[in-house]
């Protein structure tokens, strides 16, 4: 029969290395018409990060993510980047990018203070406009301005910075230290059925809460979370690497190796906490890596609830769970009778309740 | 070199036949709309918050996007890498004469013609090709460049290898004890050691109401992304390499890839194509030194695509832990005092171990305040495949153990899992396990927010029903 059961698991996870250094450089150049390039040695791997540091470049520039072209990826012509690692682009890169992207802005700020008639500190760019702060009708086109830049005052808005994480090194005997800039934060809750005859787990649904400061994109965070989940799952009931007695992998191949497939996917909600964090691009840190961290850890105890056993190592595959099933029978006395004495007294002891 | 490069004038036999081979030139072009239309989220301000769609959606949407495999140079040679096949041996000889004699193949190398033959991140420990011994079964210990993939493919059946076979250490543990022989002899097999201490741990063991013990294994898993490992190499007039790679990080990888092949850094150009997936395991140089160094020997552009096994056996995979878990609590469920031990196979090579040692250290006492803690790490050596960079460093593994012992110390106590972690979890301010002061932490919003989106409600919620089959 299958039982359904339910688990959870909180976690935290840092953003960036540990201690060691990891800057990222970033340049921004406004063109004559108001779009912009970002130079940057970041690497898109397939999570979106391209688009995030497009966005925090023209949130700071008072333009759209399409105005914003990012030229990545490329030793002759980015600036250095510590690279997709450690989920640290949105934080480190994404730091950089948006300081890069200001020393721009303020030349553009330079060049149109005059021609408002204010001083360079009460201008704000919004809406494709440079604004005199509290006077919105005092503006102008920021294509007109770094055209101006560029063809009369002679001072092409080209901004570059950098950014790294403040640490503090670890005692060797305490561990004592910061080691990282910041950390988030997250919760998620399973849903399975397993079935107590073979053992047999399905995830019907995981609820993802998760901190990631301001989601800069909702939509790449809610991917990076599926993404992250179907990881978390196979993790928890599947992929295993096997080795022979002799150190050799036996299922090097996905015929072997099984790893979750769409149809395997449970039902994935994901909620984004508020938050903000004062040291990242306008209030984000990140969320590559921290999806998965809870899954299996919620699975597992999902499964507990369900059929009242423990699995202590990954992955808690279907046979694994039927020798569970089957150590846990032999274990009680047999109860004869169906009173009151064999009904659930506590949660998780897996008996029926029908 | 020059002979060697006019070897090629006569095509094989092989080469007439289209059937067995991949093709050699790009795919034939396919027409897409070129109005475009942008989506409204990335035309609207302020741009943060907005649900912009990605700058190459419109790529992966119509299938244009091109990845290494995709790519085709002039004139460009296939490579393959022969794979040792056993866990640790001695080389005793390499003979490569046969496969270097068959039509079609242009260059073999092998270990001895990797100008410096070591790199790694932290450790410099790996081979670019294993040279005196295999360390696993991964190892590469010879590559060849051929005119087709095929030709590369049955060139390293001809490559005869003689090895004094070695017992392999394969379990992590037993790796540990002092008298297990040493996998890199005469450095020893713990090559990383962490450890974090708070408070008094056995005085707070004492003044528990109960203490909780747990041991929690997790296995060896591969990123398996949908692109494996690729990489072109290809030097210019100039005497410049440019290697065009499916990295996550080049700036290292530009480093890595000047030490090993001896090229100053301004003559090494690297460039990362779309990368289809990464997970941490295109976080280092793969074959890159190997693609560049064949690219030299032949003056032509060489590319190198792993195989699906290659890239479970041929790069790193996520650290398997075993963990012990000691902690005491009151009986209302705050958690007094907490020991931890871990062990990390690290595999045949150090790689991101030592990355992925400090953060399943500092992260193993979990999201909750514990003023005595004692959490100490090691990672060793062993002859499998090596552990490196998995999305997570250790994190999944540490929160796998550390909540699967938060629930039985809730179920034993009978409170409800939610309640004993919000009882001990970190707030605004809260001191981590290495001291340092937390801001913009929401452990318990988290919570309370999945809880509600989730139905959780209290201890009572009908748990182990039958449920129709």
């Amino acid at each position: 029969m299958k039982r359904r059961g339910r688990g959870m698991a909180t976690m935290w996870y840092p953003i960036g290395f540990t201690v060691a250094a990891n800057p990222s450089a970033a340049v921004v150049k406004v063109n004559e018409d108001g779009t912009a390039t970002l130079l940057t040695g970041t690497v898109e791997t397939g999570q979106g990060s391209l688009t995030i540091l497009a966005q925090i470049v023209a949130q700071e520039l008072g333009i759209a993510t399409d105005d914003v072209h990012v030229v990545s990826a490329d030793t002759d012509a980015t600036p250095m980047d510590t690279g997709a690692i450690a989920s640290r682009t949105t934080y480190v890169t994404g730091n950089a990018a948006r300081l890069a992207a200001e020393k721009a802005k303020l030349t553009l700020f330079d060049v149109a203070a005059p021609l408002l008639g204010v001083k360079p500190t009460q201008l704000e760019a919004k809406d494709h406009k440079i604004v005199v702060k509290g006077f919105p009708q005092r503006n102008m086109h920021i294509g007109d301005a770094a055209n101006h830049a560029r063809m009369v005052s002679g001072q092409p808005p080209i901004g570059s910075a950098s950014f790294n994480p403040e640490t503090v090194a670890l005692d060797p005997e305490t561990g004592q230290g910061k080691p990282f800039g910041t950390y988030v934060y997250a919760t998620q809750m399973a849903e399975v059925d397993v079935d107590d005859e073979t053992g047999e787990t399905e995830v019907l649904r995981i609820v993802a809460s998760h901190d990631c400061g301001t989601a800069i994109n909702p939509m790449l965070v809610e991917g990076q979370v599926e993404g992250g989940v179907s990881m978390g799952v196979g993790f928890a009931l599947e992929e295993e690497i096997l080795f022979d007695a002799n150190g050799r992998q036996i299922n090097p191949n996905l015929t072997n190796y099984i790893m979750p497939t769409s149809l395997d996917m449970p039902e994935v909600e994901v909620d984004i906490v508020d938050n903000y964090d004062e040291t990242g691009p306008f209030g984000a840190k990140g969320v590559g890596e921290p999806t998965l961290v809870p899954t299996a850890a919620a699975i597992a105890n999902a499964i507990f609830d369900a059929v009242g056993v423990r699995i202590t190592s990954l992955p808690a595959t279907s046979e694994k769970v039927f020798k569970a099933l089957q150590a846990k029978r032999e274990q009680q006395p047999k109860q004869l009778g169906t009173g009151p004495a064999s009904l659930p007294s506590a949660p998780g002891n897996g008996a029926s309740a029908q | 070199m020059a002979e060697e490069r006019s070897k090629v004038v006569e095509k094989p036999d092989i080469l007439e036949r289209p059937d067995i081979l991949r093709p050699t030139t790009p795919a034939p072009l396919v027409t897409f709309p070129i109005d475009l239309i942008v989506p409204e989220g990335r035309q609207q301000t302020p741009a943060v918050g907005q649900r912009a769609s990605r700058a190459d959606a419109r790529l992966h949407g119509l299938g244009q996007t091109k990845y290494i495999d995709d790519m085709y140079l002039p004139n460009m040679l296939f490579a393959k890498i022969k794979r040792a096949g056993v866990a640790s041996a001695r080389i005793k000889n390499i003979d490569t004469k046969e496969a270097e004699a068959m039509p079609g193949v242009i260059a073999v190398i092998t270990g001895r013609d990797i100008p410096c033959n070591s790199f790694g991140p932290s450790l410099k420990d790996q081979p670019v090709l294993a040279d005196e011994r295999v360390f696993h079964a991964g190892d590469g210990v010879a590559a060849v460049a051929a005119e087709t993939e095929q030709i590369a493919a049955e060139a390293l059946e001809k490559i005869k290898v003689e090895y004094e076979m070695l017992p392999p250490v394969l379990d992590p543990l037993e790796s540990l004890k002092l008298e297990t022989p040493g996998v890199h002899a005469p450095s020893a097999n713990i090559y990383g050691h962490k450890i974090i201490k708070k408070g008094d741990v056995e005085k707070a063991f004492k003044e528990s109401d109960h203490v909780f013990e747990g041991t929690f294994r997790t296995q060896m898993v591969e990123h398996v992304p949908l692109e494996p490992y690729a990489c072109i190499a290809h030097w210019d007039a100039n005497g410049r390499v440019i290697i065009y790679s499916t990295l996550g990080r080049i700036t290292l990888g530009r480093a890595d890839v000047a030490r090993t092949v001896g090229v100053p850094m301004s003559r090494i150009r690297i460039v990362a194509t779309v990368v289809g997936g990464n997970f941490g395991g295109k976080n280092e140089i793969r074959a890159e030194p190997i693609m560049a160094l064949l690219s030299k020997k032949t003056g032509r552009p060489v590319k190198c695509v792993y195989t699906r096994p290659e890239e479970f056996y041929a790069s790193t995979t996520r650290h398997p832990l075993v963990m012990d878990y000691k902690t005491g609590v009151t009986k209302q469920g705050k958690i007094l005092g907490r020991k931890i031990r871990l062990v990390l196979d690290g595999g045949a090579y150090c790689s991101w171990s030592e990355t992925t040692l400090g953060k399943a250290c500092i992260l193993s006492a979990g999201p909750y305040n514990i003023d005595n803690l004692e959490a100490e790490a090691f990672v060793v050596y062993t002859n499998k495949t090596m552990t490196g960079a998995m999305r997570g460093f250790g994190a999944p593994q540490v929160c796998f153990a550390y909540e699967s012992h938060m629930d039985d110390i809730a179920r034993a106590l009978g409170i409800d899992p939610i309640d004993i972690r919000l009882m001990n979890a970190f707030e605004e301010g809260s001191i981590s396990p290495t001291g340092q002061k937390l801001h913009s932490v929401v452990v318990k919003e988290s919570i309370l927010r999945a809880a509600k989106r989730f139905g959780w409600n209290g201890l009572e919620s009908g748990n182990g029903k039958g449920v129709k089959a």
